[in-house]
């Protein structure tokens, strides 16, 4: 062989190395996002992945739109069964329990413990209220991106029209009921206003009688155990009755299943004055409501309580090693303090990390935004989000039950009686395995 | 005498006028909504009557939230593909079931109407695991994979063959026509009104279908228009921009009303003159 082949060679394979480093440095992850809000959320995540990936070279994220939260679930999961499992998904926060339980999502207490930190320290910086969704069982799945609370909307002009201080806004359920009296205009049997309103359409109405449950003492649902609801109980009895009694009784709801849009819409139209709706619609609101308004926290009975909603990464069971350290990387960087800080002011969903509040551009937008600043004066009082053995279907065993209440065809004792039992049904695999089939 | 006659037409017509206006009351209100200014959209929102002054703002909104033009390019190419794909197999597999004579083709063919019970979202995760196999996962041809062999339009494609009279096709038979060129040359003319029904029926469905093309895409450059429109109707937590949301949805409806409305009479004639009298 002549040195001149030799060296051409050699130059053949120094080149062809080169040419193979940074491919085999760059892993490719698929990130899965639901958008729960409104189509510019969808741009401002493909940009927010955009960013991340010009800023550095080790990682490159595909953002997949992936449609509602329920789609997300469905589409993840069925990649996962065919063989290409996602490695992050943005993931309603209640359904972690179910997706743990179905052997889907992978715990992250090795990656933490790669890192030589503890989960513990790992969830130090996000509110407590949200630590009981992201573990599972006593291991870590889930990291907390957005977040949201039931919050307590009405309209300030229909305050002082009504003759009532639109600066002490019904604190309990007896005042709520007061000013949805004196709130609502009649004509006769005709209703042309009405003083409340909240969305009944499916998962929002779980949530919001879960917000109404345990603002009356009770707990809705077992956080530490997925095989138990409490939907046959004084708690949630009262709630239904609440519901009940705002239709028919004082006639200040309107009857039936009104979905959220509807809601929004009848509160922006001056046809409802008071709605109960997400912090997460804060920016949609405040864009689009025309009249003042303000915001305030959900009436009690008992005690002041709230539910988490919203939305945390996970990672699928079933990807190569590689995949894993890039999708944590990932998330560790869409979860830090500035990015989450920096969605929550495009959002109006709250930051789920405490060091977000820290920062100046969250200080000044607060500043600005006092209605920003009740959504998280009420974060103290949030507890975990329903989440349990087959979440969805129990939680529509006690949606359809006070659907039929709102509807005027079930009575509420009779309702939640019947919620129960679907529901004991529903979870019936998992408590018999818990409660029977021990080893 | 006349003048009742007048009468009685006159009200047939309102009738007909008011059914029709019921009918295209959500396609009216789209359209009024798609170009009502935002702020007037909360107020007025439920309203038909168009406001003053209208605007562009909701389309231009949509388009900016997705790439429609994309979009379009993928989902015709879906579409068409898809059609052309299927309008040999169920013609052939029509043909095979209505002409042939194998033992079990009876059978065969009811065991091949039985997907036709099967609800789709029981065949998504064995559906995707063969497009995974077949390295389709992530490809439009992934997304049309499932499609290729309709059994609704080997159904239909075997009555109408079944419809026919086999005079023509014994005349090229004794002319020596060999079978691909009674099928081609003779059966296939006579058997267009049943192809132009089933394009009709799987243009619309492939158009308007959701969750299987979300399940396969995951490039956003692969996306097709539903997926696109999702983006303004899935919001669960906010509030609804109803004029976008009725911009994003006459966008994705309006290719098909218009190819409608274009090719109305040659649909209409289709069905009505099919030159084969039974």
């Amino acid at each position: 062989m002549s040195a001149i082949s030799r060296i051409a060679i050699g130059a053949l394979v120094l080149s062809a190395a080169a040419l193979a480093l940074p491919a085999a440095a760059q892993t490719k992850i698929e990130f899965f996002f639901p958008v729960p809000v409104e189509g510019k959320l969808a741009r401002e995540m493909t940009r927010l992945v955009k960013s991340y990936n010009d800023s550095q070279k080790e990682v490159e994220v595909t953002a997949v739109y992936t449609g509602g939260y329920d789609d997300t679930k469905l589409k993840a999961q069925a990649a996962a069964k065919a063989g290409k499992p996602p490695a992050v998904v943005l993931m309603s926060a209640n359904f972690n329990v179910d997706l743990k339980l179905s052997g889907d999502i992978m715990s992250l207490e090795p990656l933490l413990k790669g890192e030589e930190t503890t989960r513990t320290e790992f969830l130090a910086d996000f509110w407590p209220a949200l630590h009981a969704n992201a573990v599972v069982d006593g291991e870590l799945y889930a990291v907390p991106f957005h977040n949201s609370t039931p919050l307590l909307y009405f309209n300030v002009d229909h305050f002082k029209e009504a003759g009532l201080d639109p600066s002490k806004p019904p604190r309990t359920w007896a005042e709520l009921v007061d000013a949805a009296k004196k709130l609502t205009k009649r004509d006769g049997d005709k209703i042309e206003r009405y003083g409340f309103s909240m969305p009944a359409g499916y998962d929002y109405l779980g949530w919001l009688m879960e917000a109404l449950s345990m603002s009356n003492g009770g707990r809705y649902f077992n956080e530490e155990y997925g095989g138990e609801v409490y939907y046959d109980q004084p708690s949630m009895l009262g709630a239904a009755r609440f519901v009940d009694d705002l239709i028919f009784k004082h006639k200040v709801m309107p009857q039936g299943v009104v979905e959220a849009g509807g809601v929004s819409t009848s509160f922006f139209a001056g046809k409802a004055s008071m709605v109960l709706l997400s912090t997460g619609s804060l920016s949609f609101i405040r864009e689009s409501m025309k009249s003042p308004y303000n915001v305030a926290f959900v009436p009690r009975n008992v005690r002041n309580a709230v539910p988490i909603g919203g939305a945390s990464l996970v990672m699928f069971n079933g990807q190569s090693e590689d995949s894993k350290k890039a999708g944590w990387k990932f998330i560790k960087w869409i979860s830090s303090t500035d990015t989450l800080g920096g969605w929550s002011r495009f959002t109006g969903y709250f930051a789920p990390r405490k060091s977000s509040y820290e920062t100046a551009a969250m200080k000044e937008f607060i500043a600005k935004n006092p209605d920003a600043k009740v959504a998280l004066d009420q974060l103290p009082y949030a507890k975990p989000w329903f989440a349990t053995y087959q979440t969805v279907a129990v939680r529509k065993a006690l949606e359809d039950e006070i659907q039929a209440v709102m509807n005027g065809k079930k009575k509420p004792d009779q309702a939640v009686k019947d919620a129960q039992k679907k529901a004991d049904e529903l979870m019936r695999p998992y408590v018999e395995q818990t409660a029977l089939k021990l080893p | 005498m006349r003048l009742e006659r007048r009468l009685w037409r006159a009200l047939g017509l309102a009738l007909l006028v008011a059914v029709a206006f019921l009918w295209a009351t959500p396609f009216l209100w789209t359209l009024v909504a798609s170009f009502r200014p935002e702020g007037a959209g909360s107020v007025n929102m439920a309203s038909l009557a168009p406001d003053t002054p209208q605007t562009l703002d909701n389309f231009r909104n949509a388009l900016e939230s997705g790439a429609f033009g994309l979009y379009y390019v993928n989902t015709i190419i879906v579409v068409l593909g898809l059609l052309a794909v299927q309008c040999v197999t169920v013609s052939l597999a029509g043909y095979a079931f209505a002409r042939l004579r194998f033992p079990g083709r009876d059978a065969l063919f009811y065991v091949f109407l039985l997907q036709l019970m099967l609800v789709p979202p029981a065949l998504i995760v064995p559906n995707l695991r063969t497009v995974v196999d077949l390295g389709l996962y992530d490809t439009l041809p992934g997304v049309m994979a499932p499609y290729f062999a309709s059994a609704f339009g080997t159904f239909l494609m075997r009555q109408t063959f079944l419809a026919l009279p086999r005079d023509f096709e014994e005349a090229a038979a004794i002319d020596g026509a060999p079978w691909w060129a009674i099928v081609w040359y003779v059966l296939l003319p006579m058997a267009q009104p049943g192809l132009v029904a089933f394009a009709i029926v799987s243009v619309t469905a492939h158009w308007n279908e959701f969750l299987w093309p979300l399940m396969v895409i995951n490039d956003p450059a692969k996306h097709t228009l539903t997926i696109g429109l999702a983006a303004f109707t899935r919001g669960a937590e906010g509030g609804k921009e109803w004029g976008v949301l009725a911009a994003g949805t006459l966008l994705v409806m309006a290719p098909l009303a218009v190819v409608f409305v274009a090719f109305q009479r040659r649909f209409v004639d289709s069905f009505v003159f099919s030159g084969v009298k039974g």
